[in-house]
């Protein structure tokens, strides 16, 4: 038995040392930014954004994640795995209880990973897919039995990606259209009590919260403002107090910050790794040979475009995992990927590949379709034009709403080429493989392989690299289709972008999760 | 036959007129909407991340989507017949919960913007008409042209930035201070207090209108016979502007009032937006982009109900302004 009970209790001393190390206010509300108004407040059912920005106040996890990457106990206390791999035991806190009075067990976390994220969450059939079954020998141990190792699970037991919820108010009904959705009711510090439909929603102190003196605030509101410059006007008004997820663009951000009350973070999205990039079309049209994607790799300036369009918020990406893996040694830096772009080298290569110019200097032209999420999206696909003009691809935008573009790129494949960003998350398992293995070319379905590339060869590496529990092993084959993937590249990765939170400073105590605008808020408190 | 029972005959033929009219105006915004590429389904599995096709298929089913187009339609007009206007899957509520929940604000701020721009309106256009090529009429006039060809979304942003940020006078956006969860009397105020900025901002672009078109048509009226006649009579210019041209030139100004009105449900989005006030127009504006067409085909049809419901009250308010016109 390998035992990490000590380093876990050393985690827990740590974390609540700090809450003890402080004098906190108690009392106050606060009011943030939620932006767009969610769709529901199902977390169990839907990752989209807004919900994760609210529900994590009220739902809780297993284990939370400290900035440094190190697991932090919530309904949890320790966990333990065997040698194999395959058997992980967790020992659940005592004394926790549901909003409606009801006790927290070992057979809510049973019936929520197999009955709910593991058939009805978008991630969860990924994140837990190795799960066979969870024993509950007593209410407060689950026994989770693994098919294969499956070390990325372990990073994948947060209130956003994994909430823990209540299985009397779900168990015998159909999870998607229980009633639970949007009257939620969790185990976290706050509970929900109301949604203002184009207004706001009211989370306020649960009293009976497990820890002791925790949370500080008495109430936290998630105000929806539609106009980007508004939610700036409110947030120099001190009218709200944080901003996540670009809330607050870039662009009004930098002039916040000059402020004495407000100060910008890029913390707090570690976890989830967004990466910007091209997904090409590698079946039909322009860019099937892999010469000219490489080309284009190479003459692309991304640091131009982190500090022109970006206002220097981003890393230039160096392969097809973004540089955060490091913390797990999965990154590995390759070639193709200049930080300032080399247009005689990607000139050269198309050369080398007979794709000549004509008498205007054009080789081919194309479609390059963008993101429809925002006027930063747009600017980038102008710079692409503009930059791919040089090597003689001339692009022509195409700018769609949301299920358009969405039917286009995942379901019609009838695009050539398209800016967009995926999140990574803290695994490449859970955020990288669903965009290169042959499994994952899935007609219909968002933000998997549209470019419907596929190596066998990559694949079986992909699936040993999954389980692979030797971590020097696993370092090795991520090396490998990290090689695969830069010689190949079906997706060119652009840069790693970093999200802003921008908040007032009376605000404290909510920078310390890796979860960031995700986590749980229950040590934030109002100076 | 005496007026009121004619008045009634009047009003009952033509709401029964109108329903052949919102029977059209329905089934062409199901078609219109239906042309709209991918459907709820995408968009709530895009938001997701990513979502397996069983998944999405088994929403589909959910919602009725995988039915046939004209299935769809009879299916919602049967259901509109009794009342029912379906529901959002999006939000996962009855679609008259939401658009009642929403059209109190809306309502709020249709009725504050009109009241002011048309009562302003009417107020000025009266003085510039009356003071004809002076210095009043020309600041008035400059006025209504600045304000009509000034962007509202500017207008609105620049009075956050002089009224809520420099000034501190009012709160940026909202309805309500949601940080206090006011009771009572004290919310009224609370929301009075939110209202003013976003009243303000929109009646600026139809003051402009009104007071232009008030000048225009006291100015033709001032030159018409029975002007002439009433001064002949030795009446004063006084009564002859309050009782005879004010009368007439009203006629124009209270139809535009009443076009008016169906456009403001759907014509306050930007102000919406702006001032994240919680009306229908944004919430309409949202479910096309969700395309949540339930919710959609629910708001058009209340703006089709309004727009008929008006125009009949616009054209019985002639009735008692020009006792002319008469109800057939």
């Amino acid at each position: 038995m390998k035992k990490m009970l000590s380093t876990l209790c050393v985690v827990a001393t740590m974390a609540f040392g700090a809450v003890a190390a402080y004098a906190q206010n108690s009392g106050g509300t606060l009011s943030f930014l939620v932006q767009p108004e969610p769709p529901t407040l199902a977390s169990y059912v839907s990752t989209s954004g807004p919900i994760g920005l609210v529900m994590p106040k009220v739902y809780e996890g297993l284990f939370d994640y400290a900035n440094d990457g190190s697991m932090v106990p919530i309904l949890a206390e320790s966990y333990d795995m065997s040698a194999d791999g395959k058997t992980v035991t967790f020992k659940l806190r005592k004394g926790v209880k549901w909003h409606d009075g009801k006790p927290f067990t070992s057979a809510d976390v049973q019936f929520t990973i197999m009955e709910v994220l593991k058939k009805v969450h978008p991630r969860g059939p990924n994140s837990f897919r190795e799960v066979e079954e969870i024993l509950t020998p007593d209410a407060h141990t689950a026994v989770f039995k693994l098919k294969k190792p499956a070390p990325y699970m372990m990073r994948s037991f947060s209130a956003y990606e994994s909430p823990i919820v209540p299985k009397h108010l779900l168990e015998g009904q159909d999870v998607k259209a229980a009633p639970l959705a949007n009257k939620p009711v969790g185990t976290g510090p706050f509970k929900f009590v109301e949604w203002k439909k184009g207004q706001y929603i009211r989370l306020d102190k649960n009293e009976n919260y497990w820890q002791e003196g925790l949370p500080y605030l008495d109430r936290i509101v998630g105000r929806f403002i539609p106009d980007a410059s508004t939610r700036t006007a409110a947030m120099e008004n001190g009218e709200v107090l944080y901003a996540a997820y670009n809330a607050i663009p870039n662009i009004d951000a930098v002039r916040l910050k000059d402020r004495d009350d407000i100060d910008v973070t890029t913390k707090g999205y570690s976890m989830i790794n967004p990466m910007a990039l091209i997904e090409f079309n590698t079946k039909e049209g322009a860019f099937v040979d892999p010469a000219i994607r490489r080309a284009i790799s190479t003459a692309i300036d991304r640091r131009f475009m982190i500090d022109t369009i970006f206002f220097g918020y981003g890393k230039p990406a160096t392969s097809a995992l973004s540089s955060n893996f490091s913390a797990t040694n999965l990154h590995a830096a390759m070639p193709n990927y200049p930080e300032k772009g080399d247009k005689d080298a990607a000139n050269a290569i198309l050369d080398k590949a007979g794709f000549k110019k004509d008498a205007n200097g054009v080789r081919m032209k194309a479609v390059l379709d963008i993101i429809p999420y925002g006027e930063d999206w747009r600017r980038a696909g102008e710079y692409l034009k503009q930059a791919m003009g040089d090597i003689g691809i001339e692009l022509e935008l195409r700018y769609e709403d949301v299920p358009t573009w969405l039917k286009r790129v995942y379901h019609n494949y009838d695009f050539e080429m398209n800016v967009n960003y995926f999140y990574q998350l803290p695994d490449p398992v859970l955020g990288v493989h669903r965009h290169y293995g042959t499994d994952q070319i899935r007609k219909g379905t968002h933000f998997v392989n549209s470019s419907r590339y596929s190596n066998p060869k990559l694949d079986a590496l992909l699936d040993s690299g999954a389980g692979e529990p030797d971590a020097a092993k696993r370092t090795a084959k991520y090396k490998e289709i990290q090689q695969i993937l830069a010689e190949d590249m079906p997706v060119v990765n652009l840069f790693e972008l970093e999200f802003l939170v921008v908040y007032n400073t009376k605000l404290k105590g909510v920078y310390d999760s890796a979860m960031g605008a995700y986590g749980s808020f229950r040590e934030g408190y109002l100076d | 036959m005496p007026r009121s029972s004619k008045i009634f005959r009047y009003v009952s033929k033509r709401l029964l007129q109108g329903i052949p009219i919102i029977i059209a105006i329905i089934v062409i915004n199901f078609f219109l909407l239906n042309l709209a590429e991918g459907d709820a389904v995408d968009v709530l599995a895009g938001e997701a991340g990513s979502a397996t096709p069983e998944y999405m298929e088994q929403l589909r089913k959910k919602f009725g989507l995988d039915q046939p187009l004209p299935v769809q339609l009879a299916v919602y007009l049967k259901n509109v017949l009794v009342l029912d206007l379906g529901y959002s899957f999006r939000h996962e509520m009855a679609v008259q919960d939401l658009i009642f929940d929403r059209f109190a604000a809306t309502a709020l701020l249709m009725t504050s913007t009109i009241i002011l721009a048309v009562g302003f309106g009417i107020l000025l256009g009266l003085m510039a008409a009356m003071r004809l090529n002076t210095w009043k009429d020309a600041v008035i006039t400059v006025f209504a042209l600045i304000t009509y060809a000034t962007p509202l979304f500017w207008v609105g942003l620049m009075m956050i930035v002089v009224f809520s940020l420099y000034l501190g006078w009012f709160p940026t956006s909202g309805m309500e201070n949601v940080a206090a969860f006011y009771e009572g009397w004290d919310r009224v105020v609370d929301i009075a207090h939110h209202l003013v900025l976003p009243t303000i901002t929109l009646s600026l672009f139809y003051l402009a209108l009104y007071t232009r078109m008030m000048r225009a048509s006291m100015l033709e009226q001032y030159g018409q016979d029975y002007v002439v006649t009433a001064r002949a009579k030795g009446l004063t210019e006084r009564r002859i502007t309050f009782v005879h041209v004010l009368r007439n030139a009203l006629l124009p100004v209270v139809t535009m009032a009443g076009v008016q009105v169906g456009a403001l449900i759907g014509g306050s989005v930007i102000v919406e937006s702006v001032f994240a006030w919680p009306g229908l127009g944004m919430l309409a504006f949202e479910s096309l982009f969700a395309r949540d067409l339930n919710l959609l085909l629910g708001i058009f049809l209340l703006s089709s109900i309004l727009v008929v419901v008006v125009n009949l009250v616009v054209d019985i308010i002639y009735c008692f302004l020009d006792p002319r016109i008469d109800v057939e």
